[in-house]
């Protein structure tokens, strides 16, 4: 009896510490992300253009008319390539990358290291200008070497598909280096008994990689994973904005970059707050699978 | 052990193409800074300055305070840095080691901001920043800033991974939740933390869409709305100059990138972590 | 760790106090200023290689003359349309910037939206000497560029542009073609030919920025109009023509780029395109980079008709809520169009002066015109100007976009002319109902 109250007041103790040390972070996040959230979801119930005196209220047609516009569905196919792509070039190969240099190369290491990360210093408006440059297809210096080998480069900000990869490329280059150093150092903190172990055992590679290690730096490779659906969605907007403005005809714009055109381009607040709300959907809804299915098969210490 | 070596050759190729592919555009961007723009015009493929001038940077330092517009810009991104992960450890801290009501439900909400298009959040937030009298200062530009869903992901990844019954023992012993924090899991989680400060900081470095918002007058600015003057759809890009700025831009990063690299390598490796 | 945290902490000891210093400056000299002096904001949109200096120079030397109004002056990234954007997250919050610079296709969404004050109207209410100012220095059809589409006027013409020819005269000469460069779009076309048969060189560029004023200079001057009596009809016989030779340049005989912007102007520049037809604000870009034999002629006509050049650029709209702002805001403008002001305008942008006599005034832009044979091409066009068509009423911005994703369309070669104008012409009258 006695003890059921002390944790009991120990528990409301705890809570009220949790709280206080959640306090900033839910002061900043309350006015300047949940509010306007909440702002947003309001307006997308209504038409109007943020300067206009009335504001007409809709109901759902807002959602009616995003839902029925051809675009809408070829740029969350856009995003979902984009994503893809950048899983590819920036979490899977990184994380390739990561575990051969920690395992299997002995020399340049710290060369390596260094040089991987510099781009990451750098950010996506000038990255975009200067590949603006280099992969200018009549022009570039890449268009200029292709001409020497009597390669045609082709215009890739006006055909679909090839500016998507561009553009993704683009944003890799950028975010490569620092997706590598983060998940060298998970996996170089990996207890070297057990690796080495493997290793005298003749355990192919391969192996190593998918039994020990992947699971061993999952809390790290989660991170990545999350951080690279961040930036497919969020990061790939500054390229779209300076290269191709979303074209050819919608060819390369993702989610986040159509609600910017709807909401600053053609001033329509309400459209551009739907379709908001329904690429959070959506993406909380991936949020929702990733807690319930992929970190229960990650290695925690307790 | 041989065998591993010989291996080993091709992955050596591999890495130094993939390096050659992710300098090149930096080599680039440094000879053209220090190029005429006629030249970059007119002789791209050789992106080695022959002629090499300084004007490039002297039109930048002519026409800015640079070292102003360079200290507005470290003070935000230090500023921004240093309460990102106080509050993102704070809040951590809170989720993965304190039994509170409305636990899951808060994480979810939080994590879930992660991806909200700054469309939405842009116009609410610049009301705000202007009723607070903060709009045209570098104040306005940090305020918004001072918390992030990502940095307290991380960090509850990274302490999730502490044993719970290290902390067991530490209340056992009857060690305050302050001392926990900081002889505890503090030490413990400095790779995290390292790794989202650089995070932190280089985006804060680099973000231009809500200073330009923010900002207006030239003494307030930061290095990459800088940037933002020497380019216009109408009038062309001043490549060259752009590229000087850029370089600029780039240059305080990079140092503590590599003057620290040792110690940020160093970090990640040497925690006792599993 | 240690030597790390100290350094760290150095560089930002230094850092903030290098700040703290220039700022406790800074707000000395406000004080200062601010007791007498009316304080006002101009924005604009010009970069450093856009007359960003020119607006520094004006502004410093109105400031050091006038006694009552001092001037803050806020560039805006992402032109027109960017300064657009911050202009509505101002208003969101209650507040305005003095006078503002509007690009004609914002005309009609920023007279609608936006609360404005004709310049008129402030001159008749506190300035009685200026009332004929407007209409002494400025020619009739020049202020109609700045009226809505119910014939408002809501601003002054300030920033002028047309687009022009620039050829590359050394590459016409290689292919033996005259130097002096094509009159007309049929000579462009075969001009193209040739130079791609004699050279292995692209013929032709035409700019491709996000909006249709190019493609309007290029339809309406075969005699097509954008807009009628408030609907569509970019899609008539003449207009599908026009657009016509554009696609089958660059589809059928692959003589012409399909490039953004930048890349095109690029391109033209080290050598690689023989004509490109862009804005003469894109003159000191050119001239001052090219290394071959450069030359801007007017832009070409089609064959027995006259050219319609859409006018570019913007105005100067007065903004300011209250009358004190207002006041200063007229103050400046007219200081912003007096002769020697347009003159440095001119000289620093390369956009033509919307004001009369400045090109022939002594000191105006007469010896400048001299030498600058290129602008001479823009400034003799000027006879050919007309309103750069905003499409009308709330769904304008959309319906100019509509027309943009058609000519992704058109020029990637996906649909033909013909069904992308006549479709794209529907939608529209759909949408402006």
């Amino acid at each position: 009896m006695h003890a059921v109250k002390a944790t009991n007041k120990r528990m409301s103790k705890e809570q009220w510490l949790a709280y206080g040390l959640l306090i900033p972070t839910l002061l900043i996040f309350a006015l300047f992300m949940f509010w306007p959230f909440v702002y947003t979801i309001y307006l997308s119930f209504f038409d109007w253009n943020m300067v206009k005196p009335t504001k007409e209220f809709v109901g759902f047609q807002n959602y009616i008319d995003v839902l029925s516009d051809p675009n809408t569905y070829k740029v969350f196919g856009n995003t979902f390539l984009y994503i893809v792509l950048l899983l590819i070039i920036n979490c899977s190969i990184p994380y390739v990358f990561a575990f051969i240099l920690d395992l299997v190369l002995k020399r340049y290491k710290n060369f390596y290291k260094g040089a991987m990360f510099l781009p990451s210093v750098i950010s996506l408006v000038v990255g975009s200008i200067l590949f603006t440059w280099i992969l200018n297809p009549v022009s570039g210096p890449v268009a200029i070497i292709l001409d020497w080998f009597g390669v045609e480069m082709p215009i890739w900000s006006k055909m679909d598909g090839w500016v998507i990869v561009v553009l993704s490329l683009i944003t890799s280059w950028k975010v490569f280096g620092y997706n590598f150093i983060v998940l060298y150092a998970s996996i170089n903190g990996i207890s070297r008994e057990i690796i080495e172990a493997a290793k005298l055992d003749r355990v192919p590679l391969w192996k190593i990689f998918f039994h020990i290690v992947l699971p061993m730096s999952g809390a790290t490779g989660i991170y990545v994973l999350i951080i690279t659906i961040v930036q497919g969605l969020q990061y790939v907007f500054t390229p779209i904005k300076v290269i191709t403005q979303g074209g050819p005809n919608y060819a390369s714009a993702n989610a986040i970059y159509h609600a910017y055109h709807e909401a600053f381009v053609l001033y329509r607040t309400g459209h551009s707050a739907a379709l908001s709300i329904l690429t959070m959907a959506i993406f909380i809804t991936l949020l929702i699978l990733e807690f319930k299915f992929v970190e229960r098969g990650v290695h925690y210490e307790n | 052990m041989k065998t591993s070596r010989f291996k080993s050759i091709p992955w050596h190729i591999v890495f130094m193409v993939t390096i050659v592919i992710l300098i090149f555009p930096i080599i680039f961007a440094i000879g053209m800074s220090f190029k005429p723009l006629e030249d970059a015009y007119n002789n791209t493929i050789n992106f080695l300055p022959i002629h090499p001038t300084l004007e490039n940077y002297l039109t930048f330092f002519d026409s800015m305070d640079v070292l102003k517009i360079t200290s507005n810009t470290f003070i935000i991104a230090s500023v921004v840095t240093f309460f990102k992960v106080i509050t993102s450890f704070l809040a951590a801290y809170a989720f993965v080691f304190l039994e509170f009501k409305g636990k899951n439900t808060l994480y979810f909400l939080l994590i879930s901001m992660i991806f909200i298009p700054f469309s939405i959040t842009m116009i609410p937030n610049y009301l705000v920043i202007s009723d607070l009298g903060l709009s045209d200062s570098i104040w306005g530009v940090i305020l918004p800033q001072l918390a992030d869903a990502v940095g307290i992901f991380l960090l509850r990844q990274s302490m999730k991974t502490i044993p719970t019954s290290l902390i067991e023992v530490a209340r056992l012993d009857n060690l305050g939740h302050a001392r926990i924090m900081k002889d505890i899991v503090l030490p413990l989680v400095k790779p995290a933390i390292t790794s989202t400060g650089i995070w932190f900081f280089i985006l804060s470095w680099n973000e231009y869409v809500w200073p330009v918002l923010i900002l207006k007058t030239v003494d307030n600015y930061t290095l990459p709305l800088a940037l933002q003057m020497y380019i216009s759809s109408e009038g062309g890009t001043n490549f060259t100059v752009a590229m000087a700025v850029a370089v600029i831009t780039m240059i305080i990063p990079l140092t503590l990138y590599l003057m620290f690299q040792k110690y940020i390598i160093g970090t990640f490796t040497s925690s006792g972590i599993k | 760790m240690k030597s790390f945290l100290k350094l760290f902490s150095l560089i930002s000891l230094a850092f903030v106090l290098t700040a703290c210093g220039n700022s406790s400056d800074s707000t000395d000299k406000d004080s200062s200023s601010k007791g007498e002096k009316t304080v006002i904001e101009y924005w604009h949109v010009n970069a450093e290689t856009q007359g960003g200096k020119t607006v520094e120079e004006l502004v410093k030397a109105f400031n050091e003359q006038s006694e009552t109004t001092e001037v803050v002056a806020k560039y805006n990234p992402d032109m027109y349309k960017g300064l657009m954007q911050n202009l509505q997250a101002e208003a969101a919050a209650g507040k305005s910037p003095a006078v503002v610079q509007v690009g004609w296709s914002f005309l009609d969404y920023f007279s609608n939206n936006f609360s404005y004050i004709s310049p008129q109207e402030v001159i008749d209410q506190h300035f009685k000497d200026d009332s004929t100012f407007i209409k002494d220095n400025f020619l009739e059809n020049v202020m109609d560029l700045a009226k809505n589409s119910e014939g408002t006027q809501v601003g002054i013409p300030y920033s002028l542009s047309t687009p022009v020819l620039y050829i590359n005269r050394s590459l016409l000469k290689e292919a033996g073609l005259n130097e002096n460069g094509p009159q007309t779009w049929q000579e462009v076309q075969e001009f193209s030919k040739v130079i791609k048969e004699k050279t292995g060189k692209h013929g032709f560029y035409m700019q491709e920025p996000a909006d249709n004023w190019a493609t309007q200079a290029l339809l309406e001057s075969n005699g097509a109009r954008m807009l009628t009596d408030g609907k569509a009809t970019f899609a008539s016989k003449d207009g599908i023509e026009a657009y016509q030779l554009l696609a089958d340049m660059i589809n059928k005989d692959k003589t012409a780029l399909h490039l953004p912007w930048d890349q095109g102007v690029q391109s033209f520049i080290d050598g690689n395109v023989a004509m490109a037809y862009t804005t003469i604000a894109r003159r000191s870009q050119i001239q001052q980079n090219v290394k071959f034999d450069v030359a801007a002629v007017k832009s070409p006509a089609w064959e027995g008709k006259e050219v319609r050049l859409p006018a570019g650029g913007a105005m100067l709209a007065i903004t300011a809520q209250e009358e004190k702002q207002q006041k200063s805001a007229w103050e400046f403008m007219k200081y912003l169009y007096s002769v020697e002001s347009m003159a440095k305008w001119t000289e620093g942008t390369g956009y033509v002066p919307p004001r009369k006599d400045v090109a022939e005034a002594e000191n105006g832009l007469k010896a400048y015109l001299e030498e600058n044979e290129m602008m001479k091409a823009a400034v003799e066009q000027m006879d050919g100007v007309v309103p750069w068509t905003s499409f009308p009423g709330d769904a304008g911005l959309q319906a100019e976009q509509l027309l943009l994703d058609t000519r992704d369309e058109i020029l990637g070669g996906k649909v033909s002319v013909d069904e992308g104008l006549k479709s794209t012409e529907e939608e529209i009258n759909q949408l402006l109902k």
